[in-house]
Parts: C-alpha cells; sequence; structure tokens
C-alpha cells in the first residue's frame, strides 16, 4: 500500500502551492481579458460607455509616459482587431478539428480514403496559406456568394463577407495541420491497445473512438497548442483579404499617421498576449487531462 | 457425448513465404485446459490469434460450439472467446474498473452502474477489489496481467486464450497471476493457454500439446509428455525448460 501511494503521489502535481509568479500572470490575464471584454462590449453596441474606438480614459493623464499615452490612444482601435483575430483564429481551430479527426482517421485506418486525405493534407500543406485565401476570396465566385446571403455584415454582429471566406480558409487549412498531429499522436499509441479493444468485441470503430482516440488526443495536446500559437499568426494573413483584424488595423492606422514602429510593436505585443493566454490555456488542459503514466516516457 | 466445444481442422497460415501453422487439428471439451508449448517461432500465438480471428487463417475450419468461426461476425466471435495478452494490453486511458466495464457497456449493452458494479465483481474475483480505481500504471504487471483476466471474464467468454500471460512478469509476481489461473481452471472455465510455465503445465493442464514447426508434434496428458515423451525433440525441449527452472527456484 505505502508502495502505492509513493508511486501515484509523484505522477500527477497537484499544484495546490502558491505561486507568486503564476499569480501575477493570472492577475495580468485577467486584466487584459477584462479590458478586451469591455471593449468589445461597448464597441458591439454602438459605444455602451464611450464612443466607439475611444480609450475609456484620456491619454492626456499618461502624457508623463509618452509611450503609455500612445498605447492608450491606440489600443482602443486595435482591440477591434483583436476580436477578428480571436474569432479566426478559434473557428480555424474548432472547425478543423472534427475534419481533422476524420483526415487522420483515413490516414492511419482507411485504404481507398487513405489517399484521398493524403491528397488533401498534401495539397493544403505544400501551397501558401496567402495564396488559398486569395483563391477562396477571389477565384471562386464565393464573395458574391456569401454576400448575397441574408444578414452577412448588415445585421448586428454577422461579420461582412471577408471575414467568413477567412474563416473558411483557416477551417480547410487548419484541417489539414491538426490532421498530421493528430495521425502522428494515433500512430504513437500501442497498437496493442486497439487489438485488446478488437478481442473483447469492439468494432474497429468503437475500438478507435473508445481507445485510441482518447489517449492519441492527449498526445496531441502540445502539437494542438503550436498549431493554435501559429494560427493565432497566420490570422493576420486575413488582413489581405480585406479582414480588420489586428494586423490589418495596425497597418491601416499607421499608414494614417505613419507611426509603424510604434503600431506594430503596441500589435506585436497584443499577438504576445494572445499567444500566451493560449499556451497556459493549453498547458492547464493538458495538467486536467493527464492520467498517471499516459504520455509519460515510462508508459509508451 | 455433446459436440466439442473448440475444434480445429487443418489449419494452415503462411505470413509471405513463411508458413506458419502447416495443418493443426485438435479438439477441447469443455472445462478443458490445453497448454501449448515450442520453441519460439512454432506457431504458438499464431494459432491462437486464428481462434479468435485477430490473425485470419488460410486454410482450413475452426468451429466454436459448433458454430463455423469463418461464417460468423468476428465481434459475436471475440464475445464468446476472450483472449489474455502478453503484455497485458490494458487501456492505458482507463482506471482498472473501467478497463473491465468498457466492453460491458459497448458490447453487452450494460448501463453504466450495472457494468460498473459487475466489473468491481470481477476485480474482486481476481484479487483486486481495493485497486479498482488505479490507472494500469500505478499497478504491477501481475496486477495489471489480472485486471486483463478481469477484463476478459466479464464478457463471460466460452473459451479463454492465454497468449504467454507471465512472460513480461518479473518472477516474483508469476505467481500471482497462475494462481488466479489455476482457480479459473477449478472452477471449470475452458482454457487454452500458451505458457512456458512447467507447474502450471503439470497441475492444472488436462492436456499438453507440443507444437514444433507449425504442427502438433506430440500431445497427451502432461505427466505422459513430462516423463514418456515420443518424440526425441519433445524430450529435449522439454528437458531444457525443466533445467532452466531448477536453476531459477533452486
Amino acid at each position: 500500500m505505502a508502495e502505492s501511494d509513493s508511486r501515484s503521489a509523484g505522477s500527477i502535481d497537484v499544484g495546490n502551492r502558491y505561486d507568486p509568479l503564476e499569480a501575477l500572470g493570472i492577475l495580468a490575464g485577467a486584466l487584459f481579458w477584462g479590458w478586451l471584454l469591455f471593449r468589445w462590449l461597448n464597441d458591439w453596441f454602438g459605444g455602451l460607455f464611450v464612443p466607439q474606438s475611444q480609450p475609456f480614459l484620456s491619454p492626456s493623464l499618461f502624457e508623463f509616459f509618452p509611450a503609455l499615452a500612445f498605447a492608450v490612444e491606440f489600443a482602443p482601435a486595435l482591440a477591434s482587431g483583436v476580436w477578428l483575430t480571436v474569432l479566426l483564429t478559434i473557428v480555424g481551430i474548432a472547425l478543423g478539428f472534427p475534419i481533422a479527426i476524420v483526415l487522420a482517421g483515413a490516414r492511419v485506418y482507411g485504404r481507398a480514403t487513405r489517399w484521398v486525405a493524403l491528397g488533401y493534407i498534401e495539397l493544403v500543406r505544400g501551397t501558401p496559406l496567402l495564396a488559398q485565401l486569395f483563391v477562396l476570396y477571389y477565384g471562386l465566385g464565393l464573395s458574391s456568394f456569401i454576400r448575397e446571403l441574408p444578414g452577412v455584415g448588415t445585421v448586428g454582429v454577422i461579420p461582412e463577407q471577408a471575414v467568413w471566406i477567412a474563416m473558411i480558409g483557416f477551417t480547410i487549412n487548419s484541417a489539414a495541420y491538426q490532421a498530421e498531429y493528430l495521425r502522428g499522436a494515433i500512430e504513437s499509441v500501442d497498437p496493442g491497445q486497439l487489438q485488446a479493444a478488437r478481442a473483447i468485441g469492439l468494432s474497429q470503430v468503437d475500438g478507435i473512438r473508445y481507445v485510441v482516440l482518447p489517449q492519441a488526443l492527449r498526445y496531441a495536446i502540445p502539437g494542438w497548442t503550436n498549431e493554435l500559437v501559429y494560427l493565432i499568426k497566420y490570422s493576420s494573413l486575413a488582413a489581405f483579404i480585406t479582414v480588420p483584424e489586428l494586423f490589418n488595423r495596425a497597418s491601416s492606422i499607421a499608414s494614417e499617421n505613419f507611426r509603424y514602429l510604434a503600431l506594430f510593436s503596441l500589435a506585436g505585443l497584443f499577438y504576445l498576449a494572445l499567444v500566451l493566454t493560449a499556451t497556459n490555456l493549453m498547458s492547464r488542459l493538458e495538467d486536467r487531462v493527464a492520467i498517471p503514466g499516459l504520455g509519460t516516457s515510462e508508459g509508451r | 457425448m455433446s459436440d466439442p466445444l473448440l475444434s480445429v481442422r487443418d489449419l494452415r497460415k503462411s505470413f509471405g513465404e513463411e508458413e506458419v501453422l502447416r495443418g493443426i487439428d485438435f479438439e477441447m471439451d469443455r472445462q478443458d485446459v490445453q497448454v501449448l508449448m515450442g520453441p519460439s517461432g512454432s506457431g504458438k500465438s499464431t494459432l491462437l490469434r486464428c481462434v479468435n480471428r485477430l490473425s485470419e487463417p488460410d486454410d482450413g475450419t475452426i468451429t466454436v460450439d459448433g458454430e463455423d468461426t469463418a461464417a460468423m461476425d468476428d465481434d459475436d466471435l471475440r464475445r464468446e472467446v476472450g483472449m489474455v495478452f502478453q503484455t497485458f494490453n490494458l487501456f492505458a486511458h482507463l482506471t482498472a474498473r473501467k478497463n473491465v466495464s468498457l466492453g460491458l457497456r459497448r458490447v453487452r449493452g450494460f448501463a453504466k452502474s450495472e457494468a460498473e458494479d459487475r466489473a468491481g465483481e470481477e476485480l474482486e474475483r481476481v484479487g483486486l477489489a481495493d485497486q479498482a480505481d488505479s490507472y494500469p500504471a500505478e499497478l504491477s504487471g501481475g496486477q495489471q496481467q489480472r485486471v486483463g483476466i478481469a477484463r476478459a471474464l466479464a464478457m463471460d467468454p466460452k473459451l479463454l486464450l492465454f497468449d504467454e500471460p507471465t512472460s513480461a512478469l518479473d518472477p516474483e509476481l508469476i505467481g500471482e497471476v497462475l494462481a488466479v489461473m489455476r482457480e479459473l481452471a477449478d472452477g471449470g472455465m475452458t482454457m487454452l493457454v500458451v505458457t512456458h510455465e512447467m507447474g502450471f503445465a503439470r497441475e492444472a493442464a488436462t492436456d499438453l500439446l507440443f507444437l514444433d514447426e507449425g504442427r502438433i508434434l506430440e500431445r497427451g496428458p502432461p505427466t505422459q509428455l513430462f516423463e514418456s515423451p515420443e518424440h526425441e525433440r519433445t524430450a529435449t525441449f522439454l528437458r531444457r525448460l525443466t533445467d532452466l527452472e531448477a536453476g531459477q527456484h533452486g
């Protein structure tokens, strides 16, 4: 009994101890996201607290520190771009995920479908994302089709057609990358696992669903984090099909006041905050779903 | 006399050029415990895997309880023929209890609470009631293998296949697994066991089959094969095992 206690104690860090650095990080995160949320609410409801894209506090209060005053003045305009950056990233990851599961399943277990999945994945990974967005935006008549749909760009928070096309593009693109991360994860699950599932009478599909995938998805979290981090930054390519996301906003404001360095530095800080949030959440997820011995060297 | 529970007729299996099984014939009655022995590469594991069709035979007929397994749905067959693996193959993301209850829920259609209760009973049967909520990595090899046995038992199989169930275990953990297997044998479970555990073969086996180069070279009650084997190869092999065991335990 004592032996098994010591074994399990070492395998999961319950993390109850107080870590001042972590607390500071959580505080900074809460302030950043709280502020963002207020900005978005303010701008969506036509200036709930202050006029759209106007700071809550006057930049003149911060004149003693010009860089801060600059940030206070232009951060609100960038915040609306951050919304689209976050939206594109989350939609790309979330909608790409189920497609990736099907693609990865086909890659590992399929016969004819293996080649279809491989073709899709290599086509998407082998061509530039920007080119894919251009084809979707200019090449397929998709723009005019979406523009005709009721409500697009005119009703409330329903975004304009370029955003829809970017969401489609990122979904298609992210599905291919996620499929490859997942395929690697599926292949690192011991084949004996599926065999044991089959041996108690589970069908191939149920064996994959209840035995292989729950393990593979855990193995895939680090790769998935990587994809999320890339996507946050790649979403800036949507700027080139006119989506007013973070990069686009910074660039268009800078073209008016020529403060390129300052604006792109500020935008860079926003990207950094998004990426840190993403990696932090993903590592929490990883801890949350960790199972003793699974995914560690001894368990594999 | 009723029909045999398992009947294997002229079973053949090749992997590429290599013919691993070259015409295997044998039968098992209910409550038989047959032990398969033979040098590595003689086809023991392949034979087991053909019985539950984890490997597809090239030729020959296998019937379980009178039914031709080639005509059966694989999943139905595997409900009737359980398997215990050399490397345990416990579902690594599930607790011992969930390892046992998964098949009950997804294959036999038990409700969740019903399945978990039944899983608890099976774990108790292999002496692991207190480890029901441990994950495989938290269990010793011997405990893992006992969960593996409980998982197979939960499906109420008519026949249990054991593929070298103790050969991946540290010597001091072998005993607990063999004890569970002996109890099953005493309880009337029909078992086809690939093992080189001489003690188990002597005490629990109704018959011993000696496999060599894809054929059953010799068969009979264990005392007969141990004491007066017909073939020189059988004699040499069993003598080596006996010497090895004496060396280990002496």
